[in-house]
């Protein structure tokens, strides 16, 4: 045991003299400032925009097809390993399945230390016992577990520095998200849309742990919005906010998405709009206060979560310079928002069988196509609740001026049934299935964010469960959901290279550099692999 | 916030944090339903089976592409409240039903439910199995794409244990009209390696013009593993060929009442449903 210790202290400090000079922590300014040191990773989308874009060229659309593996590291589990691991001057910070963690050694991938939070046998996750991620501030790591906590782990060592209760997991409140670092504050939004939990968003103080401040998602008796849900089904009304949202710091604004109304796919019990399920929010950062919303799709029937990440553009609209928030959305929409107020701009479907909803009407709301809301028999819905696209992350480069998405091309047959709320259950109102006899299939596609007007598209086998990466070098790095991990070319969308790493791929890729080499991470199955040029 | 593509895949997803908990082990006999016939139960007992178990089962148990009908009485796996409790909670393993991590008194509202829409008789299927089994490695032709314990083709689905996993009705529509709903091969439920799970007709035209025609193994963006009907692997790259072409039909030929009679038909049924995997 003592050996062990010996072994990984050596190891860290060899680490530092070869790899950290004159740099140990992640200040707020660094977070800030992400974009401009792009060898390192700070933040979840790579920066406060959310645009997933490095300005790392060392690979590029001439030589991508050279890249090679550089070490490969094997975490515990098969499945769904859905982290963007952290890289801050040398160091890999990553979690797993099953509340797991690990720091590595970015240029062999050699495990620094491992953690796991035990996971209790009674936690219920829909969708896999995953976690996406670190958020980094001073010398602590910041993840949300499984089990409802909110923890600190010392960079070095991976020793608990704080650890809180922030929800009761017999409740079926968990967290998957990897939290947003914003000055002080550690935000995270709840998991558990299926269980019927009341959604939330959180912020706690880094160095205490102590909470902040919360935002519930479903308004409680006398708040605005509450009059937006029928009777007592505001108490179990969803709207979970489990993917990391992002910040514009000028105005101080955190915009968070959140998920499905509960139960998903009966509304007789829940009339009216459901606010604020599928919403964009727009949070001050210091106070958890509400100054905007805007609906996607209000009392959603088709498991429509606008959990997907808000990319943020300044850039001119209708000749007039405008901070804007653009989203792909899982219903099957473009949309263009002002992120100063929430004023609806557009939306343009890029899911080509689109049925649920004729357009987007000019005042942003949905016009519902007749007929499209779930029966007892079945209807046959486009997208189906896989959506267009889902929480893996989109990319914008700022070189193409396009954004990237990851699509799913499925229709569902969704049903509805009345079903009685027990805490800690399953509470969706019936099933969706694949329609019968349509092939299912999905793209990676480039957009013009602005118009979206598709300008490529390159074709998966499946429905892809992977988002993507774009890069100063032209390439955009994406995997798809038989195993494939690929680089494109960002203009055209042409296959520059490609690699089957033997399971689906269920994370987005991020990139660093190291002595003058660019490396690009790809987490699928129990695995972490990493390539660069030879 | 569910993401992924049936309740059947995320039941899938956390069985391995399922802890055996109840009480019914080693004295199955013993323990009856304790909700049996209580009309709340049952009906959420119905909710939860329409949103967990009929993907495969169907709608209102009646069977479905993957599994079986489940109001026939027939219960492969044990008849007991006590046995059906077990299948559900445990799985079976070797088969597609999963192991499902509900609480005791969910399994005993889905027996309830269950109890309620089962006939509760076993009438065997009508027809003389013997001619049937004849008629399956004989004249037929079906052993020429299926096996049966060991023995027949490969190019279709094993059926060593169909009368256990599939209803009369679907095995009736997968013979006379083997287009309308594809099977599923469901090897890969949770979607971990991306392995299609249907018997479709798959034509791969290489650059030369020559068409082989099988049935994918497997296929990405880039790839093609089909097992050709000349019972050989071609191991294709995608950009080796002109075109992969998927039929969305079945392989298999329909057989209409003039290439099989109702009699045969009924025959045919009496075997395959006599197949149920025991003495494999």
């Amino acid at each position: 045991m003592k050996m062990a210790t010996i072994r990984v202290t050596v190891a860290v400090a060899g680490l530092m003299a070869a790899a950290v000079i004159g740099r140990s922590q992640v200040s707020y300014n660094r977070i800030l400032k992400a974009a401009e040191e792009p060898q390192n990773w700070l933040t979840y989308s790579g920066d406060y925009k959310s645009w997933r874009y490095s300005k790392l060229d060392r690979i590029n659309a001439s030589n991508a097809g050279s890249l090679a593996l550089q070490w490969a590291f094997q975490s515990a589990d098969l499945g769904q390993f859905e982290t963007t691991p952290l890289e801050i001057d040398g160091v890999l910070y990553g979690t797993g399945q099953d509340n797991r963690a690990f720091a590595l050694d970015a240029r062999t991938g050699r495990a620094i230390w491992r953690y796991q939070r035990p996971l209790p046998d009674k936690v219920q996750a829909c969708c896999g016992m995953v976690n996406r991620g670190f958020a980094a501030l001073g010398e602590h790591l910041f993840m949300a577990t499984l089990d409802g906590h909110v923890m600190s782990l010392d960079m070095k060592t991976g020793n608990v520095i704080w650890d809180v209760e922030a929800a009761d997991y017999h409740q079926s409140y968990v967290f998957t998200v990897a939290p947003l670092l914003v000055k002080d504050k550690i935000i995270v939004g709840v998991a558990g849309g299926e269980y019927g939990v009341r959604g939330f968003i959180d912020a706690y103080d880094a160095a205490s742990g102590k909470r902040a401040w919360r935002f519930y998602t479903v308004p409680g008796p006398g708040e605005p919005g509450h009059e937006t849900w029928a009777g007592e089904s505001w108490k179990t009304g969803g709207a979970p906010a489990w993917i990391t949202g992002s910040y514009d710091p000028e105005l101080n604004l955190i915009y968070w998405p959140t998920g499905n109304p509960s139960p998903s796919n009966n509304g007789l019990e829940r009339g009216g709009d459901n606010l604020y399920s599928n919403s964009m929010l727009a949070l001050d950062a210091d106070t958890g206060k509400l100054k905007w919303h805007y609906q996607f799709t209000p009392h959603d029937l088709h498991d429509y979560d606008s959990t997907q990440i808000p990319v943020l553009l300044d850039a001119p609209w209708q000749g007039q310079p405008r901070k804007l928030l653009v989203q792909a959305n899982r219903n099957g929409f473009l949309y263009v928002l002002d992120r100063t107020d929430g004023k609806f701009l557009s939306a343009k479907p890029f899911f080509s069988r689109l049925n649920w909803a004729k357009e987007i009407g000019s005042d942003g709301r949905p016009v519902v196509a007749p007929g499209s809301e779930p029966t007892p028999e079945g209807t046959r819905t486009c997208p189906g609740a896989l959506g267009a696209t889902n929480w893996f992350s989109p990319s914008y480069s700022p070189q193409t001026g396009l954004l990237y998405v990851a699509a799913a091309e499925e229709c569902d047959v969704f049903t509805n049934a009345p079903q009685q709320y027990h805490e800690g259950h399953d509470f969706m109102g019936s099933v969706y299935v694949p329609a019968s006899g349509e092939k299912t299939w999905g793209a990676l596609r480039a957009f013009d964010p602005f118009t979206g007007e598709k300008k490529w598209e390159f074709k998966y086998f499946t429905p892809p469960n992977g988002g993507c990466l774009s890069t100063a070098g032209g390439v955009v790095f994406a995997g798809d959901s038989d195993g494939n991990f690929l680089a494109v070319d960002a203009r055209t969308g042409k296959d520059l290279w490609h690699v089957q790493i033997g399971a689906a791929i269920y994370s987005s890729p991020m990139t660093y550099a190291l002595d003058g080499r660019q490396y690009v991470v790809i987490p699928a199955g129990g695995a972490l692999f990493a390539f660069a040029l030879p | 916030m569910l993401r992924v593509r049936s309740v059947y895949f995320a039941a899938c997803a956390v069985i391995c944090t399922v802890t055996w908990t109840n009480q019914a082990l080693g004295q199955e006999k013993e323990i009856q339903n304790p909700l049996a016939g209580d009309p709340s139960a049952i009906k959420e007992g119905s909710s939860l089976f329409r949103a967990n178990c009929s993907p495969c089962h169907g709608l209102n148990a009646g069977g479905g592409g993957r599994g079986p009908d489940l109001r026939a009485g027939v219960w492969v796996h044990g008849a007991s409240d006590a046995a059906i409790f077990r299948t559900i909670n445990q799985g079976v393993p070797g088969t597609e039903m999963p192991a499902n991590p509900f609480e005791d008194s969910e399994i005993w509202a889905l027996v309830a439910y269950l109890r309620s829409v089962s006939t509760g008789t076993k009438t065997p299927v009508a027809g003389d199995s013997a001619q049937g089994e004849r008629l399956f490695f004989g004249k037929s032709g079906c052993a020429q794409c299926h096996m049966v314990k060991g023995r027949g083709g490969r190019l279709g689905p094993d059926l060593t244990r169909v009368g256990a996993a599939r209803s009369v009705e679907y095995l009736t529509e997968s013979i006379r009209e083997p287009d309308k709903e594809l099977s599923l091969a469901m090897s890969d439920p949770n979607n971990h390696y991306g392995i299609p799970a249907e018997y479709d007709t798959v034509t791969a035209v290489t650059k030369e013009g020559e068409r082989v025609i099988g049935v994918a193994k497997n296929e990405d963006a880039f790839s093609l593993q089909l097992l050709g009907q000349d019972d050989k692997l071609h191991l294709f790259l995608k950009k080796d060929l002109r075109d992969v072409i998927h039929e969305r039909r079945s392989l298999m030929p329909a057989y209409t009442e003039s290439r099989l009679s109702n009699q045969e038909l009924q025959n045919l049924l009496a075997y395959l449903s006599k197949l149920r995997g025991e003495d494999r």
